[in-house]
């Protein structure tokens, strides 16, 4: 079976789910649509699950609720598989434009979003699962997109103060550690005549290809970043 | 004025404008648009301020402190993700013919005043610097000087320069050896009295409310992000956004010798579009042809570092310059338009300044010349002979020049170029030997806006733009063809502080 008929089938089988047992139930249980038998999908070591949704799932996998700065390794895994099969955001996620977005079958918020801001999280979103950039570099590390833009979802424009870096970053002295240059003590991005509180974006793009600001003038240093262009 | 009204005003000169067949529309329009399109003013506000700054170097954090002391409402605007523009990456020199400490009567440095401070000034560009301006300059430096030392915590090395241009020791350097020292005392004191700094924001337009010579400026258009928002200013709007030296095709404009082949030591935002939104309005630029060329940036990259600022204050403790050849090539007390130009005339990349052991604690500090060894920006020799072999340049001919320079010392008289000395130049006698690399770069516009003394923009007949102030690097004629080291940081800071005055006293419009 070519990927295309097996896509074709897997839509046609969720379409059929959704005909059958009707819109309310396919709200809170998402899943059930593509994932008729969960245990194909789960670790064998991982216990029995019920129909029921992924709001299940969160009475153990709680984090990235309250958009802590921290891993998240299961929403991790959940988006960059789904996005790797091109799976729509609203397959999971209820979006109501202007209102809330959420996930189905939970009562979860991550505040008012338009269509045009899930268009750009999708686009930002396969960025983070393949671009090579910072938000890819955070993604292998199972950091999902609250762990830098917290609770809300993020809008267009939005940035990631140098204060929700540094909670898994610093302190700012740990990183200037880590990037001193042992031969010219002065050359270290971290402690520059910028001072310390010099916006970690200047260099870190988080959707883009990071830069090294330092080479606008000092143009002969050779200093490498972390998700730079290729 | 009403929204009905300032339609009603628009729409008679968009009909003024077709009567008179479509010449005249309400600001200059920008390239590519039509000639007679007239730029709309927006129907809504998306912020309002009292006073709106652009900029946040010496000029604009100088503006904001004094507009917010004054208790305006007063936002800066910065387009580059860092603040400071040059200012935070310049020297560190500030010419005051005095400072609260009295550092060059303690250091036994001769005497000074503000009047040979705004003679050298005026002279060291040829006469066409605007005397009424530079005496403003010269005369409220030292009290900006010790406001900046007072409020903001600024504090000074315990040094003081006589660098080219200068007759007299007056190059004052703050203790981090870079303009970080001024920015850091003016952000202090701006943010201490609420300013509001906010990065990442260009601005796209000046809104001036119509052609009469009497309107006045009423906010900007600016690009934060993605998105295009419209800032009101009810009191006034003070420029303060630089200089046009990484602008290549504006200076070009200006000098077309000046092409993309040359370093510059400026940041990377110093470009001229202000200039342009100002002249848009209605705004007079003058001097834009005067550009100015360091002599003593890094040749390879045009950088200003730490160790590019010691060439610059040497000349006052006997420094001496040398071509490829070990040769002098120019009167090293000369000003910055001169020593480029004789550098240039070499033919030879790049020159060298020679100094020694003792001259450095009286220009700057042992650790920055240990630091600048490290990475091989100085180099360090014992003797004469042993410094030309690692500068890579024909020891015999060093030698001869050294010896020839300090029999002038010694004898008061340069016959070759004029030097003049003064008593407490050291000659290269005793060792250890210093040299160092340097060439000319781009470095800063004398040109831009005409403002008065009251920092006010003057339009093409001379008439201030109600509301519109300017100061720093982006006015023009002030320091005529030629600005001489060290006067650039109270340039700004004191016509910034007029400038941040004046605004701040303007009426609030409705």
């Amino acid at each position: 079976m070519t990927m295309a008929k097996k896509y074709w089938l897997i839509a046609m089988l969720c379409l059929g789910v959704l005909l059958t047992c009707g819109t309310a139930w396919a709200m809170t249980d998402p899943c059930a649509g593509c994932h008729k038998d969960m245990s194909k999908v789960l670790p064998k070591e991982h216990p029995t699950v019920a129909a029921g949704g992924v709001a299940q799932c969160l009475a153990c996998h709680n984090k990235g609720k309250e958009g802590a700065a921290e891993q998240n390794p299961f929403s991790t895994k959940l988006h960059t598989v789904h996005l790797s099969k091109k799976i729509d955001c609203v397959a999971c996620h209820n979006a109501e434009s202007g209102k809330s977005f959420g996930l189905k079958g939970d009562v979860v918020d991550w505040g008012a979003v338009k269509p045009e801001d899930v268009k750009l999280m999708q686009e930002k979103m396969n960025s983070w699962a393949s671009s090579g950039f910072t938000d890819n570099l955070h993604a292998r590390a199972g950091v999902d997109c609250a762990g830098c833009h917290g609770k809300k979802a993020p809008v267009s424009d939005d940035t990631v103060e140098n204060a929700r870096c540094l909670e898994c970053h610093g302190p700012v002295a740990k990183l200037a550690e880590r990037s001193a240059n042992k031969e010219f003590p002065k050359r270290n991005p971290h402690a520059s005549h910028y001072g310390s509180d010099i916006a970690c974006t200047t260099c870190h793009k988080g959707h883009d290809a990071s830069v090294v600001m330092c080479a606008d003038c000092h143009k002969l240093w050779k200093m490498e970043i972390p998700g730079a262009a290729k | 004025m009403s929204k009905m009204n300032r339609r009603t005003m628009l729409k008679t000169m968009a009909m003024s404008a077709a009567a008179v067949g479509g010449g005249l529309a309400l600001n200059m329009t920008a390239p590519g648009t039509a000639e007679a399109e007239i730029k709309k003013l927006p129907a809504k506000w998306d912020e309002t301020w009292d006073v709106i700054v652009v900029g946040s170097g010496f000029a604009g954090l100088a503006a904001a402190a004094e507009a917010a002391g004054a208790g305006a409402k007063v936002v800066i605007l910065e387009k580059m993700p860092v603040y400071g523009g040059n200012s935070i990456i310049n020297g560190g020199e500030y010419n005051s013919w005095d400072d609260e400490l009295h550092l060059r009567q303690k250091l036994g440095l001769g005497d000074d005043s503000a009047e040979v401070h705004r003679k050298d000034t005026i002279k060291g560009g040829d006469f066409y610097g605007s005397p009424e301006l530079v005496k403003i300059l010269t005369d409220n430096a030292t009290p900006a000087l010790n406001w900046m030392i007072d409020d903001g915590g600024l504090k000074l090395r315990e040094v003081v320069n006589r660098t080219g241009g200068h007759s007299n020791y007056r190059t004052h350097t703050c203790v981090e050896g870079v303009g970080r020292g001024y920015t850091e005392a003016l952000r202090k004191i701006a943010e201490k009295r609420g300013a509001k700094l906010v990065l990442n924001t260009s601005i796209t337009w000046i809104w001036r409310q119509n052609a009469e010579a009497d309107s006045p400026v009423l906010g900007v258009e600016v690009k934060r992000g993605k998105k295009v928002l419209n800032l009101r200013a009810t009191r006034a709007l003070v420029l303060a956004s630089g200089g046009f030296s990484r602008d290549v095709a504006m200076r070009q404009i200006y000098n077309p010798s000046l092409t993309a082949d040359y370093n510059s030591t400026n940041h990377p935002g110093a470009t001229g579009e202000t200039v342009r939104y100002a002249q848009a309005v209605g705004a007079e630029a003058i001097h834009m042809a005067f550009i100015q060329l360091y002599p003593y940036a890094e040749p390879e990259t045009g950088l200003l570092d730490a160790p590019a600022v010691y060439p610059f204050r040497g000349p006052g403790f006997g420094i001496v310059y040398v071509n490829k050849q070990g040769k002098r090539f120019v009167n090293e007390m000369e000003r910055r338009d001169v020593v480029s130009r004789a550098e240039m005339a070499t033919g030879m990349k790049p020159t060298f300044s020679i100094f020694n052991e003792k001259m450095i604690l009286r220009m700057g500090t042992k650790e920055e010349v240990e630091a600048g060894l490290a990475r091989g920006r100085f180099v360090k020799a014992d003797s004469i002979a042993e410094l030309a072999t690692k500068l890579g340049v024909p020891p015999e001919n060093l030698e001869e020049t050294v010896k020839k320079h300090n029999q002038y010392m010694k004898d008061g008289h340069d016959p070759e170029f004029n030097r003049s000395f003064t008593k407490v130049m050291f000659p290269l006698e005793e060792g250890p030997f210093y040299g160092i690399a340097q060439w000319p770069a781009i470095h800063h516009t004398m040109g831009g806006v005409r403002i008065n003394k009251e920092a006010q923009v003057l339009d093409i007949w001379s008439k201030p733009i109600p509301r519109f102030y300017a100061a720093g690097e982006i006015t023009g004629g002030i320091h005529g063809t030629n600005r001489l080291g060290g006067n650039a940081t109270p340039d700004a800071t004191v016509f910034g502080r007029i400038a941040g005055t004046n605004a701040a006293k303007e009426k609030p419009l409705a």
